[in-house]
């Protein structure tokens, strides 16, 4: 990548963008820590993974397809491809760059290469997967994460049931959101990597809607994962979410929320169920024929949820700290690693692995080094973090910044490495990944999934549909084009299949509220 | 000797973590001394030789120079502790034996003699969200998987107030729902166990700071107290937003 003014201006700008945004997150909640796993010391294995490794595996993706076009894609799936994920490419990264700075092993400028394109690749794909919003994160939104397009929201909006506390269906999804929470972060091993919210979205009437993903959670990446949850039938799931009388007021980059008044089961008026990745054209309706079929569904996957959750657990609670870190590292490093299954190139070595160049920091890994190392780098208390003292930090008013830019002055003298260079082979505590995925296709080799998605051409992404965007929408939605595009998305809804671009967000509504009651 | 980039930070002081700065100080000097043995220039080096000759065992005497000074490392995960018992602090209340004698004792916790109505102050903690009652029920600490084994097996006692250190939602994932309220002397509340007893709807105080309260204690917490929320913990409302922690009963010994 070339490095020149202009572009180390921008890079350094991004730098500082994610690093203002992961100091206000992890402020506002701590640095984790568990009785269960060694988290401090998993998060910092993790981010000498990603220093090692991302540079190389974001160029693997893209010889495949373009970060932009894997964020057009991502927007069309609850996969782990949202905002914590993209939240977290860059950070994880830079952390590792950070820490690597305070241990001595790295100056500002080495890498230089490397920094620069991961954040040109954060940008073009947060610019394309938010591109309805025009953001680049949910922090520069004002904490909302607005993904979706009009089509898209029609459907979900349209397919709500209504529901109110004490009967069975606002029963039967509250116990499997509360159940599928507490299983991903179980799966996660502690880290909120697996559930994800986004919205958001404005339904009138008081009304919001929040779109809810829990990722990952049947036999998919993680070893672990390998026949404790092969009775969970869905890898990613979406639970759409009505709610009244309540405004998220925060909707952050690690897609978790607050509202005001805060958030309680009655505020929970409707809900739908749907499946998506990366076989998928758009999202998939799950049991979402009757009101019925609804609430049997959200009660049988609780069941099959919390069977794999008392199974999982007992898995873990027999590990060796070994493979419990292993299990957080490979869980927080590979956060974006549904782009290398979008892009058609995943290979379990390149993700479920700890590169040998990472592993030999293992030995510092200590409980109380890494929870003092984390806090140090994550809040900017580190020497690296500290600058000239007139300066006042975004959040805090100190002196000092979470990443340390590139300097400049490479441009003068050269003086730089530029690249850690490509993957090197890495080494797990962990059993062996089982060649079995769970696809919306059904379960498949890695070889057979890849395969598949390299072939898949899906209609949302021909080039007179994905440029087809909200402002082509607003002024040309009577055309045939914009009807085509919007019967794509409705294609699987039960109340709008057929209807076209025509409808504003109240005739949805109304069609809603008379076929709920029909 | 040869001075690396660490070496000439005009602003950075030492770290403000003992075993943070004990261990950097000594990576610097391995790495000065393979910076040196290499006699190749920095930015060849770095990313090239550094990662062949900097070994994971240069790693491991890092640590093991400070254990056999005699440090003992704080330990947060169990099991951590278990697998090296000598290079961490002794493990506490995370047996039953233990637990008879145990308990938190925050420094900070204000405390009280009871009121008109018996209650007594032991503690605040941070309201995840604001219900309609107090909740009242047995104090239970939870600091091992073996005993969350045990309550998987056998089932939650009824009317469990879980007390944990914990602010993670794994610990305890199996068995979150059977509690009736719960008091976290950690996190915040959008902590992973502040996200969990939200969506199950167990009242919970989070960041608690709490003193002497022990296994079989009668305890109310104030989940009717003021939620906390993001602009109270970077101090923007300027308002103290805490739920209160009352033993209304110590325990029949």
């Amino acid at each position: 990548m070339k490095l020149d003014y202009a572009q180390l201006l921008e890079s350094n700008n991004l730098l500082q963008i994610n690093g203002d945004e992961t100091y206000w997150l992890c402020v506002t909640r701590t640095v984790q820590e568990s009785k269960l796993f060694p988290v401090p010391a998993y998060m910092l294995m993790s981010y000498l993974n990603a220093f090692y490794r991302y540079p190389a595996l974001l160029r693997k993706i893209e010889d495949n397809m373009s970060a932009e076009e894997v964020g057009d894609r991502a927007r069309h799936m609850g996969a782990k491809v949202n905002a914590i994920a993209m939240w977290g490419l860059p950070c994880f990264y830079l952390l590792g760059r950070e820490w690597m700075i305070n241990m001595g092993l790295l100056r500002p400028q080495d890498a230089a290469e490397d920094v620069a394109y991961i954040l040109d690749f954060w940008k073009r794909f947060e610019l394309s997967f938010r591109r309805n919003s025009g953001h680049k994160t949910a922090f520069e939104g004002g904490h909302r994460g607005q993904i979706h397009s009009e089509a898209q929201l029609q459907v979900f909006h349209a397919d709500l049931y209504d529901c109110e506390v004490g009967d069975s269906l606002h029963q039967a999804a509250q116990a499997f959101v509360a159940s599928a929470s507490q299983y991903a972060f179980l799966i996660a091993c502690e880290s909120r990597i697996s559930l994800h919210n986004h919205g958001p979205y404005n339904l009138g009437d008081d009304r919001q809607m929040i779109v809810r993903d829990f990722n990952d959670i049947a036999e998919y990446d993680f070893p672990w994962l390998d026949d404790v949850a092969e009775g969970v039938p869905y890898n990613n799931l979406t639970v759409t979410m009505a709610t009244q009388g309540v405004n998220f007021n925060i909707m952050d980059d690690w897609g978790s929320f607050e509202s005001d008044p805060e958030f309680k089961d009655e505020n929970i008026v409707g809900v739908g169920l749907y499946t998506s990745g990366p076989l998928s054209d758009g999202f998939l309706p799950v049991g979402m024929d009757s009101r019925e079929e609804l609430t049997q569904t959200f009660l049988d996957l609780n069941t099959r949820v919390k069977d794999a959750m008392s199974r999982l657990w007992q898995k873990m609670a027999g590990w060796s700290r070994d493979q419990m870190l292993d299990a957080g590292a490979l869980t927080y490093y590979a956060i974006f690693k549904d782009m290398a299954h979008i892009a058609g190139c995943y290979d379990p070595e390149d993700w479920i692995k700890i590169d040998q160049r990472a592993e030999r920091f293992r030995p510092l890994l200590n409980d109380e080094y890494s929870r003092d190392a984390l806090g140090e780098i994550c809040v900017g208390t580190g020497p690296s973090h500290q600058i000239n003292d007139y300066m006042m930090m975004m959040h805090n008013d100190a002196p000092t910044r979470i990443y340390s830019p590139i300097p400049y002055s490479i441009l003068v003298d050269g003086d730089y490495a530029p690249t850690v260079g490509g993957v090197e082979p890495g080494i797990t505590y962990l059993d062996e990944k089982k060649d079995a995925y769970r696809t919306t296709e059904g379960t498949l080799s890695i070889d057979e999934y890849n395969a598949r998605v390299r072939k898949f051409q899906p209609e949302l992404y021909k080039a007179e549909n994905r440029l087809f965007c909200e402002t082509t929408v607003k002024y040309r939605y009577e055309t045939p084009e914009a009807d085509a595009l919007y019967k794509l998305y409705q294609k699987h809804s039960r109340n709008l299949a057929d209807k076209g671009a025509g409808l504003r967000r109240d005739d949805v509504e109304a069609l809603r509220q008379k076929n709920n009651k029909g | 000797m040869t001075k690396l980039f660490v070496d000439t930070d005009k602003y950075g002081d030492e770290s403000p973590s003992a075993v943070v700065a004990a261990f950097h100080g000594s990576l610097h000097e391995i790495v000065r001394q393979r910076f040196e043995e290499s006699g190749a220039d920095w930015k060849d080096f770095v990313l090239g030789d550094a990662n062949t000759l900097i070994t994971k065992e240069d790693f491991e005497a890092v640590d093991s120079d400070l254990v056999d000074a005699g440090h003992r490392y704080d330990w947060s995960a169990g099991i951590s502790q278990k697998e090296r018992p000598d290079a961490y602090k002794p493990a506490e209340g995370t047996s039953d034996a233990d637990l008879a004698a145990f308990c938190f004792q925050h420094p900070d916790a204000p405390i009280a003699e009871p009121d008109a109505e018996g209650r007594e102050l032991r503690g605040v903690g941070d309201n995840v969200v604001r219900y309609n009652e107090n909740t009242t029920g047995i104090a239970r600490y939870i600091r091992s998987t073996d005993r969350v084994l045990k309550w998987l097996t056998e089932g939650v006692p009824e009317n469990t107030i879980a007390v944990i250190d914990d602010s993670g939602g794994t610990l305890t994932a199996p068995i979150l729902e059977q509690f009736k309220g719960v008091i976290c002397a950690g996190g915040t509340v959008r902590s992973h166990l502040g996200i969990l007893t939200r969506e199950y709807g167990i009242p919970c105080l989070m960041n608690a700071k709490v003193n002497g309260i022990m296994e079989g204690d009668t305890v109310s917490i104030e989940s009717t107290a003021r939620a906390k929320t993001a602009d109270d913990y970077q101090g923007q409302t300027k308002r103290e937003v805490t739920g209160n922690i009352w033993r209304t009963a110590k325990r029949d010994d």
